[in-house]
């Protein structure tokens, strides 16, 4: 049997597979050392990064709800000086794509730390946050809407050479409008979702489980939902999708693909299993030449919906 | 080392009154590890998503009558996770993640131990007093519950620890009250030589026993559970405020990665 081809291109962004980790479930990739060859990523998507490191929210920050979780974490992270002197010279060494996701409370911010990742030697690509739904400014403000996401897009777009990937939050009416948007202003690919807001009531205390009241909800539970949106955008941009929501498996992941992601992220479940990541690329190699396929490109975007299509 | 195995569940042990003490083959990471370190404990095949963080309550010597080259976790069942714990017989299979986080460290020389736990908190005392006894560093207790019904291995520790004072709140057992209420006559009393808490229990009662314990100028260490999904430090879901060393600012860490002990007097509650 001859081994699938898993490579694929994100724009101008090769990946060896296309198996990514979604940011905020992988640290700054080091960590997963202990479980997985990080050289065996498609790539690593960082933590959220800030101008200036951020202290998060109070706890409770997360629970579990049925087949998910909700967070509130709230964008701690070291700051993006920190994480170019500090985490950026030991990811370079892997051969693996590393992606920088960005989010700020104000334009000026995601500006500052856009430039600042410009100047910094290995880093793949920026994935813009417009879409966390856990601060008070962190990015929902600026996802929200078609308009105020075009706006963040195009002076992004103009702050960076390196290949600008805007993550969409699934909190709208129809994603394929910030997706346009997105598009129109220059955008290399969209990652679609983000978590979709929810909330736990303690019942005995009658008061929210997580500090925050509301967190992000993500795993099994919301794949239905982001695979359903990963189709709808599909057929409303011509550029690359990076699709993710409670990927577990190598089918899951494939009917990403198939609905028409050219890569995926997975999230949670590198907190259930901080290896599964590796074992997804590898299972969708073994599905693939299973199934006499011989590259994970003939796959993309191939979803027969029937009379619907 | 840390690290992320399958193993076997080789008895699950019915303590009664919900708690249980489970067995699992040891990959040989008992020998290096410290008491009041834990595990993320999953069971494969359950709609349980996330695994569940759970103290080493027995390690190798801990309890004679253990399956030898076996590791035991105490637990109550609570929830789902739990009872799906609760569930799983001999050759049952778990995915274990460990072992994590920093554990309890051996008091100073010359100084007096006494533990206080409250309700299944107790869990990370059966290994360290083996191993305080196995140094010749006689320790007392304070365990107290809700009810009598929430004091599990009370008899192992009235046999392993060299005085236990028992309280519960409606007064089924010991005392009638708090683990405070003996915890503040034991820092009343004179001290010939320097006191070591190490404390164990639910949040409320840390940080009552914290305050007494700062109030006193008694050294004491907290084994502090949060909730976590992933338990290697990357969630970020399981912090806790602690005052900083140096500034004395108030500032989050990870219980699973600083913790779960953590010194009282640095609790920014």
């Amino acid at each position: 049997m001859v081994t699938p081809d898993l490579a694929v291109e994100v724009g101008t962004v090769r990946l060896k597979n296309p198996v990514l980790t979604a940011s905020g479930t992988f640290g700054y990739g080091l960590e997963f050392q202990p479980f997985l060859d990080l050289n065996a990523l498609g790539g690593l998507v960082t933590k959220g990064l800030s101008p200036r490191p951020r202290k998060g929210n109070p706890p409770e920050r997360i629970v579990e709800t049925p087949a998910g979780m909700l967070n509130a974490i709230g964008l701690q992270n070291v700051g993006v000086d920190a994480f170019v002197r500090e985490k950026l010279p030991k990811l370079r060494a892997f051969d693996t794509a590393i992606v920088a996701n960005v989010f700020g409370e104000t334009e000026a911010e995601y500006l500052e730390v856009c430039e600042k990742l410009d100047a910094a030697p290995g880093v793949a690509a920026i994935e813009l946050n417009l879409s966390c739904p856990n601060t008070e400014c962190g990015g929902m403000i600026f996802g929200n809407d078609a308009a105020s996401l075009g706006a963040i897009t195009r002076a992004c777009r103009r702050a960076t050479k390196l290949p600008l990937w805007v993550k969409l939050s699934p909190n709208v009416t129809d994603i394929r409008e910030t997706a346009r948007a997105a598009e129109a202003e220059g955008a290399d690919a969209v990652t679609l979702v983000n978590t979709f807001v929810g909330m736990a009531v303690d019942v005995e205390r009658r008061r929210p489980v997580l500090a925050n009241v509301s967190g992000g909800l993500s795993g099994p539970a919301i794949r239905p939902l982001a695979v359903w949106m990963t189709w709808q955008v599909r057929r409303a941009v011509a550029i690359p999708i990076v699709g993710m929501g409670g990927i577990m498996t190598a089918r899951d992941a494939l009917e990403f693909l198939i609905a028409g992601a050219t890569a995926v992220q997975t999230g949670t479940v590198n907190f259930v299993t901080p290896g599964s990541a590796v074992t997804v690329a590898r299972d969708l190699a073994s599905w693939l030449a299973a199934h006499g396929v011989a590259s994970v490109r003939e796959i993309v975007g191939t979803l027969d919906a029937g009379r619907a299509s | 080392m840390m690290s992320d195995f399958a193993t076997k569940v080789v008895r699950n042990v019915d303590l009664g009154r919900g708690s249980f003490l489970i067995e699992f083959e040891d990959p040989g990471l008992g020998a290096a590890m410290r008491p009041a370190q834990f595990f993320m404990i999953g069971a494969p095949g359950g709609d349980v998503l996330l695994r569940r963080p759970f103290s080493v309550c027995g390690l190798p010597g801990t309890f004679d009558d253990a399956t030898p080259g076996t590791l035991q976790v105490l637990y109550r069942v609570y929830g789902r996770a739990t009872s799906l714990l609760a569930s799983l017989g001999p050759g049952a299979s778990l995915q274990v993640l460990g072992p994590l986080g920093r554990g309890f460290e051996a008091p100073p020389a010359g100084s007096d131990v006494l533990l206080v736990a409250g309700g299944i908190g107790s869990a990370p005392f059966p290994a360290f007093l083996r191993e305080l006894a196995r140094e010749r560093r006689p320790a007392s207790m304070i365990y107290g519950a809700r009810t009598a019904a929430e004091l599990p291995l009370l008899d192992w520790f009235k046999e392993h620890a060299s005085r236990v004072a028992v309280t519960t709140e409606d007064g089924s057992a010991g005392t009638k009250g708090r683990v405070t209420l003996p915890l503040a006559e034991a820092l009343a009393a004179p001290r010939p030589r320097p006191l070591h808490l190490y404390a164990c229990g639910p949040n409320p009662m840390l940080k009552a026993v914290a305050r007494l314990a700062v109030d006193a100028g008694v050294k004491c260490d907290l084994s502090l559970e949060a909730p976590m999904a992933c338990g290697f430090g990357v969630c970020l879901g399981c912090v806790v405020p602690v005052k900083d060393g140096a500034t004395g600012e108030s500032r989050f860490e990870r219980v699973c990665v600083e913790g779960p002990v953590l010194p009282a007097s640095r609790m920014a509650w």
